[in-house]
């Protein structure tokens, strides 16, 4: 029971806990969703964290492993199984889906394996379209997790217990062996695999954590809202924001991606009423102020600030995280 | 057969559009490396360009498609100095997020502008048709191909054989080397980011009597011109144009013996397949 004694456990228990106990005082259930939304992608920013962040793959289809674990939620109860079992189901069935993904698309670098994975959420968008068995463009009631009263307060507190796992699987990624094989790979794929790290099978890993993560948080996005139509819980836009949050708050650390989702949710929330269907543009502006001016994202400058102030470089260059990194 | 024959006809017709937007994102990665995910949206502020002229001064789409290609090469001109150069040594990640976001600004400005509302350019033109043989086509369609087809023919000219052709070959086979030479590269990296611009643009001017506009449309013709430019070898801007043709044709045919919902489907199948057995494209050489 060492982690007991760590200060970091009891500070990471006491945040869970508050976060947890937020209800208590918003009892408003639009907010509640609100903060249930900046939850959820809090969690699916830290899941792809661990594939964009870590291993450097800028993976724009993580909507698919989002897709699959709300329509096999809604599948897999139709068959009869539980609820609950179906849950975990569905996110196994996207961990298979991320199998295969993974065994194509990382074989490819660069913008093609972007390219690749895009091709892979927009053909699963379009098939579920086109099926009879997703309910085509009509699409398919969602199975409830939770019923009653206290509705929203218990998707939010799924939510955060998936925001607490999902920051634990980083926690240990970016302490593990696993996670500094990552790493290398994401400063230098050549180098890292000359040293014998397989980076195909790092990858691969990486993916597979991360789009188990991402299946859970679609199945609960899917179930909270009760109806998914493949426009809504498939398109790009969603890969898109996912990458954008853990950017902004700064891939590749713990808390960027839940720094991003804060910041990124809230203010889309404060433009909707303003620019109504053009809420997006908020994305697109911050995306293009992050690139251009905070390329380590908010979390990753701040602690590059930190760590040059502290640590005046004697021979070692700072290696910014992403942004410098070269072609 | 005669069906057969007629998809085919549509297929290239369509085709020969498809090239032009394929074109332009080629030029732009082969000179500059960068997978312009703004693609699309560069098309559709081609296509309300010219639906601006065609509202407010009665401007023909078939004359409008000019004057916006040149508002288009400004735009690209200005894009790419704001934008896209201050990345342009930056790792592929970034470039990505960086014409991601200028996409996004761009379809959602336009949603703030134009609303969502669906609109379409009445011309005489695209009610008629003509016929050879047993064949029959949209008069608009035709005049598109013939109009797009000079300008893939003249863009091919252009990179082949003017100074400033050589410059843009000369940069994308060696980004390094070519500037001791002599080339500015800023020059003729902004020239052939505004150039891919305009010729989106160009595409989306004469794409524009034949399809309903909003701020969306352009979002299936990033995905589509990036199946085209894999397709032809990433940066070949001759694959680029074949690849175009390809994809009318398979879209056509698709639509003919399995059903208008699947060619999308289709394309991207095609795209996957070719990205990961011959990464190089159907006619490209080794690259990459």
């Amino acid at each position: 029971m060492s982690y007991l004694k760590s200060w970091k456990f009891w500070v990471f228990l006491a945040v869970v806990l508050i976060w947890a106990r937020m209800p208590w005082f918003i009892q408003n259930n639009y907010q509640l969703q609100v903060l249930f939304r900046i939850t959820l992608f809090a969690a699916l920013g830290l899941a792809w964290n661990l594939v964009g962040g870590y291993a450097g793959q800028l993976s724009l289809g993580h909507v698919a492993f989002f897709g699959v674990g709300a329509y096999g939620l809604a599948l897999f109860v139709q068959l009869g199984i539980p609820v609950w079992v179906s849950l975990f189901l569905a996110a196994a069935v996207a961990t298979l889906f991320a199998a295969i993904i993974g065994a194509i698309a990382f074989r490819l670098r660069g913008p093609y394996f972007t390219l690749a994975t895009i091709a892979f959420g927009e053909v699963l968008r379009l098939v579920a379209t086109n099926l009879n068995v997703t309910g085509g463009a009509i699409g398919l009631s969602m199975p409830g997790l939770f019923v009653g009263r206290t509705f929203w307060r218990s998707y939010y507190l799924a939510a955060t217990a998936l925001v607490a796992i999902a920051f634990l699987t980083n926690y240990w990624t970016s302490r593990s062996r696993f996670g500094y094989y990552l790493m290398a790979i994401r400063e230098d794929e050549d180098t890292a695999s000359a040293v014998g790290i397989n980076t195909a099978l790092c990858k691969l890993q990486s993916l597979l954590m991360s789009a188990f993560l991402t299946a859970l948080a679609g199945a609960l996005y899917g179930s909270a809202f009760q109806f998914i139509v493949p426009d809504s819980i498939l398109p790009l836009d969603i890969s898109i924001q996912i990458a954008i949050i853990t950017m902004l708050g700064g891939a590749g650390t713990l808390l960027g991606p839940i720094v991003g989702a804060v910041l990124l949710l809230s203010a889309s929330e404060a433009f909707k009423n303003q620019f109504k269907e053009s809420h997006l543009l908020i994305y697109g502006v911050l995306i293009v102020l992050v690139v251009l001016f905070l390329p380590e994202g908010i979390v990753g400058g701040l602690q590059h600030r930190f760590r040059k102030r502290n640590k005046p470089p004697a021979d070692a260059k700072p290696q910014p995280a992403l942004g410098g990194a070269a072609q | 057969m005669v069906r057969f024959l007629q998809a085919c006809a549509d297929g290239l017709l369509t085709g020969a559009l498809y090239a032009l937007i394929g074109m332009g994102l080629a030029l732009i990665f082969g000179v500059m490396r960068i997978v312009n995910f703004a693609h699309g949206a560069f098309l559709m502020v081609g296509m309300y360009a010219t639906y601006v002229l065609f509202d407010s001064f009665k401007l023909n789409p078939y004359i409008g498609f000019l004057p916006a290609g040149v508002v288009l090469f400004i735009f690209g001109y200005l894009v790419y100095l704001l934008l896209i150069r201050p990345v342009r040594n930056r790792s592929h990640f970034m470039q990505i997020l960086m014409t991601t976001g200028i996409g996004l600004i761009l379809t959602d400005g336009a949603q703030l502008i134009f609303k969502a509302d669906y609109r379409q350019t009445n011309i005489d033109l695209i009610n008629r048709s003509v016929h050879i043989g047993p064949f029959g086509a949209n008069a608009a369609e035709v005049l598109s191909f013939a109009i797009g087809i000079v300008f893939v023919v003249g863009l091919y000219f252009f990179v082949s054989r003017s100074l400033t052709g050589q410059a843009l070959r000369a940069i994308s086979q060696s980004p390094d080397v070519a500037p001791l030479m002599g080339i500015n590269l800023t020059r003729i990296q902004g020239f052939s980011f505004a150039l891919g611009t305009a010729l989106a643009g160009v595409a989306g001017g004469l794409l524009l009597p034949r399809l309903y506009l909003f701020p969306g449309v352009g979002e299936d013709y990033t995905t589509k011109a990036f199946v085209m430019v894999v397709l032809g070898g990433m940066g070949s801007i001759e694959g680029a144009a074949l690849g175009g043709l390809v994809l009318g044709l398979s879209e056509s045919l698709t639509s003919l013996y399995i059903g208008n919902q699947w060619a999308l489907i289709v394309d991207f199948v095609l795209f996957l397949l070719v990205l990961s057995f011959k990464p190089s494209g159907m006619f490209g050489r080794q690259r990459a």
